[in-house]
C-alpha cells in the first residue's frame, strides 16, 4: 500500500508540482519549436511520452545490473545517450511502418527528440532520486504526460494568439517565452498540492 | 554507396573504447578529490549538530546509519543522522543531532531543499533552526505565534508548510533514534 | 585567412547567436542564470566542451563515415561532458552543485551538436577552433547579461557582491522559473528590436 502511494504521489508530482517544462526546465527546445499548432504538439508529446517511458526503463535496468554492479558511474553519461539514440531510432523506425500519415507530420522532430534534454535529465534523475524499477517507469511516464501537458496547453495559447496583435518585436520567440512565464506562475500554484 | 557496416561497427567501437578508457583515467584521478569532499562536508554537517564532538564513528542500526559523535576523552556525547521527507515544493534533507541520554536535540542543519526563496528557504537560517536548538524529545505543534512551551515550534511568516514539514522530518527521526538506540540511556 | 578565421569568430558573437538568433541550447540558459556565477561556470563549461569537441571532431573528420556521424558525435561529446562534470566535482564542488544536473546535459546541448554538424565536420580545424570560441563567448555573454538581470532584480546583488541595500525588497520571482522565461522574452525581444533597428 505504502508503494502504491510513492507511486501515486511521484505520478502527480512530476505531471503537476515538478513539471519538467515549467518547474524543472527540462524540454525548452521543442517546447518552443513544436507548440504552434494543438495537433502537432500533442503528437510530439505523445511520441516523447513513449520515449520517455522506454527510455526510463531502460537506463534503470543499466544503472542497476551493469554500472552499479560493475562500478561504472563514470560511463553512465555516455552509455545513456546511446541507449536514448538508439530507442529514438527504434521508435523512428516503428513509427515509420504503423503510421506513415504520423512520421510525415513529425519529420525532423522525431529524431531530435534525442536531444530533447528532458529526457537525458530524466534518465539521470532517476539514479539521483533511487527510484525503484516501477516508480522509475512511473515517473518517466509522469515527466512524459507533464511534458504533453505544457506543450499542448503551449500550442492552444499560441493558436489563438495568431488573432492577435503581437508586437513586431515581441512575435515568435519572445511572446512564446512570456507566455511560457505566466504558465509557469499558473503552475506555482500547484505547490503544497500534496499535503504531508 | 553504402559504406561496409563493419566498418560502421569500427568505427563506433573505436570511439567507445577509447572514450571508455580515457574516461577510467579520468575517474581514477578525480574520484578522491569527490569522495573527501563529500567527506568533508558530511564532517562540517555532523560538526554542526553534535557541536561537542571531536570524533565521530559511522554505525549501521535497525537499517539507518547514524553518526556517533564523542568528545575527547572518548566519550559518546551525541547522535546524529540524515532524515528527508516531503517539502512544500520538493524532498527536504536535514542532518539532526541528539543528545541521547538528556533526551535532547542539539540542533539541526538542512543539507538539500527547493523551497521558495525568501519564503521556504528560511528553513536554513538560524531564527528557524533555534526552534530546535535544546529541544527536548515529543510530539511538536507548529504554530504563529511565539512559542509558550518547549514543545512548540514557531512556524516562518508565509512559510507555514515548509516549517510543519521540517518538524515532521525532525520528529521523525528523532523517533528512529529512540527506537534504535532503546529510547533513552 | 585570418580576416576569414575572424569572421567564423565573430559569427557567433551576434549574427548567429546561439540563443538569440539561433533559439539553441535553450534549457541551461533558463535553468542556471539565477546568479552570474552560475551563468558564467556554465557559459564557460560549455564553451570548453564545444571547442575540445570540435576540434577532435575537425581532426578526424575523414575517419568518421557518413552513416554514423551522429552517434559519433554524440559519443565524442558526452566524453567531454562527462571528464568536465567530474573535473568540476573533483575541483569545483560547490559550482558542481550549483549547476548540478545540467552540467550532463551539455551532452543534449543541441549548439554542441550543430557546430559539429554543421562546421567542425566541413572545416579545417583552426576554422573550427574559431567557430568555437565565437559560438562558446557569444553563449556565454548572452548567459551572463541575463543572469545579471535575474541576480540583480531577485537578489539585489551582482556575482554575490551586494548591490542594493537592504530597503531593497528583492522580486524573488526572478529567481524562480517563471522569472526566467519572462526575463529571456524581453531579452531576446529587446535584441531582435536592436537587430531591426541594425538593419
Amino acid at each position: 500500500m505504502e508503494e502504491l502511494r510513492v507511486v501515486v504521489l511521484v505520478f502527480i508530482s512530476t505531471v503537476l508540482i515538478n513539471n519538467f517544462i515549467l518547474v524543472k526546465f527540462l524540454g525548452i527546445c521543442p517546447f518552443l519549436g513544436v507548440s504552434k499548432q494543438v495537433e502537432t504538439a500533442f503528437s510530439m508529446g505523445m511520441a516523447t511520452t513513449f520515449v520517455m517511458t522506454l527510455t526510463a526503463a531502460a537506463t534503470w535496468l543499466i544503472n542497476t545490473y551493469i554500472l552499479e554492479a560493475f562500478n561504472l558511474p563514470f560511463l553512465r553519461y555516455v552509455s545513456f545517450i546511446i541507449v536514448i539514440a538508439s530507442l529514438v531510432q527504434f521508435v523512428e523506425m516503428f513509427i515509420r511502418k504503423s503510421s506513415p500519415v504520423l512520421y510525415k507530420a513529425l519529420g525532423i522532430f522525431l529524431p531530435l527528440i534525442t536531444t530533447n534534454c528532458a529526457i537525458l535529465g530524466l534518465a539521470l534523475l532517476i539514479p539521483l532520486n533511487g527510484y525503484n524499477f516501477i516508480t522509475s517507469v512511473v515517473f518517466g511516464l509522469g515527466a512524459g504526460i507533464g511534458f504533453t501537458l505544457a506543450i499542448v496547453l503551449m500550442a492552444g495559447l499560441r493558436e489563438k494568439l495568431e488573432f492577435g496583435d503581437v508586437p513586431e518585436t515581441l512575435q515568435g520567440v519572445p511572446i512564446t517565452l512570456i507566455l511560457a512565464g505566466l504558465m509557469a506562475m499558473a503552475f506555482m500554484g500547484f505547490s503544497g498540492l500534496i499535503s504531508i | 554507396m553504402d559504406t561496409k557496416i563493419s566498418k560502421l561497427v569500427l568505427t563506433l567501437t573505436v570511439i567507445g573504447i577509447i572514450s571508455a578508457v580515457a574516461l577510467s583515467f579520468v575517474y581514477q584521478w578525480t574520484n578522491p578529490h569527490i569522495q573527501q569532499h563529500q567527506a568533508e562536508a558530511r564532517q562540517r554537517a555532523i560538526r554542526a549538530v553534535i557541536p561537542e564532538a571531536e570524533e565521530f564513528e559511522e554505525v549501521e542500526k535497525k537499517g539507518n546509519t547514524f553518526y556517533e559523535g564523542f568528545d575527547s576523552g572518548g566519550n559518546r556525547v551525541g547522535v546524529a543522522m540524515i532524515a528527508s521527507g516531503p517539502g512544500y515544493q520538493n524532498v527536504i534533507e536535514i542532518m539532526i543531532g541528539v543528545n541521547i541520554n538528556e533526551e535532547k536535540i542539539y540542533g539541526i542543519k538542512i543539507l538539500s531543499h527547493e523551497e521558495t526563496p525568501g519564503l521556504g528557504a528560511r528553513i536554513t537560517g538560524e531564527e528557524y533552526k533555534s526552534n530546535f536548538v535544546d529541544k527536548p524529545f515529543g510530539d511538536y505543534t507548529v504554530v504563529k505565534r511565539d512559542t509558550q512551551t518547549d514543545l512548540e515550534v514557531e512556524a516562518i511568516a508565509g512559510a507555514t508548510i515548509s516549517s510543519r514539514s521540517v518538524t515532521k522530518i525532525v520528529e521523525n527521526a528523532v523517533k528512529q533514534i529512540q527506537d534504535a538506540y532503546g529510547g533513552g540511556a | 585567412m585570418l580576416t576569414r578565421l575572424f569572421k567564423d569568430f565573430k559569427n557567433g558573437l551576434w549574427r548567429e547567436n546561439p540563443i538569440i538568433v539561433l533559439v539553441i541550447g535553450m534549457c541551461p540558459t533558463l535553468a542556471v542564470t539565477n546568479t552570474v556565477e552560475n551563468g558564467l561556470a556554465m557559459g564557460i563549461a560549455t564553451s570548453f566542451v564545444l571547442l575540445s569537441s570540435e576540434i577532435v571532431i575537425s581532426l578526424f573528420k575523414n575517419y568518421i563515415p557518413n552513416n554514423v556521424r551522429i552517434p559519433s558525435f554524440i559519443l565524442i561529446i558526452a566524453t567531454f561532458v562527462t571528464f568536465t562534470d567530474y573535473f568540476l566535482k573533483a575541483f569545483f564542488p560547490d559550482i558542481a552543485a550549483s549547476l548540478s544536473l545540467f552540467i550532463p546535459l551539455i551532452v543534449v546541448n543541441c549548439l554542441i551538436l550543430g557546430r559539429q554538424e554543421a562546421f567542425a565536420s566541413k572545416n579545417p580545424t583552426h576554422r573550427a577552433i574559431a567557430d568555437a570560441l565565437g559560438m562558446g563567448i557569444g553563449f556565454t555573454w548572452v548567459l551572463v547579461v541575463l543572469s545579471a538581470m535575474r541576480e540583480f532584480f531577485g537578489m539585489g546583488s551582482i556575482f554575490g557582491i551586494e548591490i542594493l541595500g537592504s530597503w531593497y525588497q528583492p522580486m524573488v520571482i526572478m529567481i524562480l522559473p517563471a522569472g526566467a522565461f519572462i526575463s529571456l522574452g524581453i531579452l531576446v525581444g529587446i535584441m531582435n528590436a536592436i537587430k531591426r533597428r541594425g538593419n
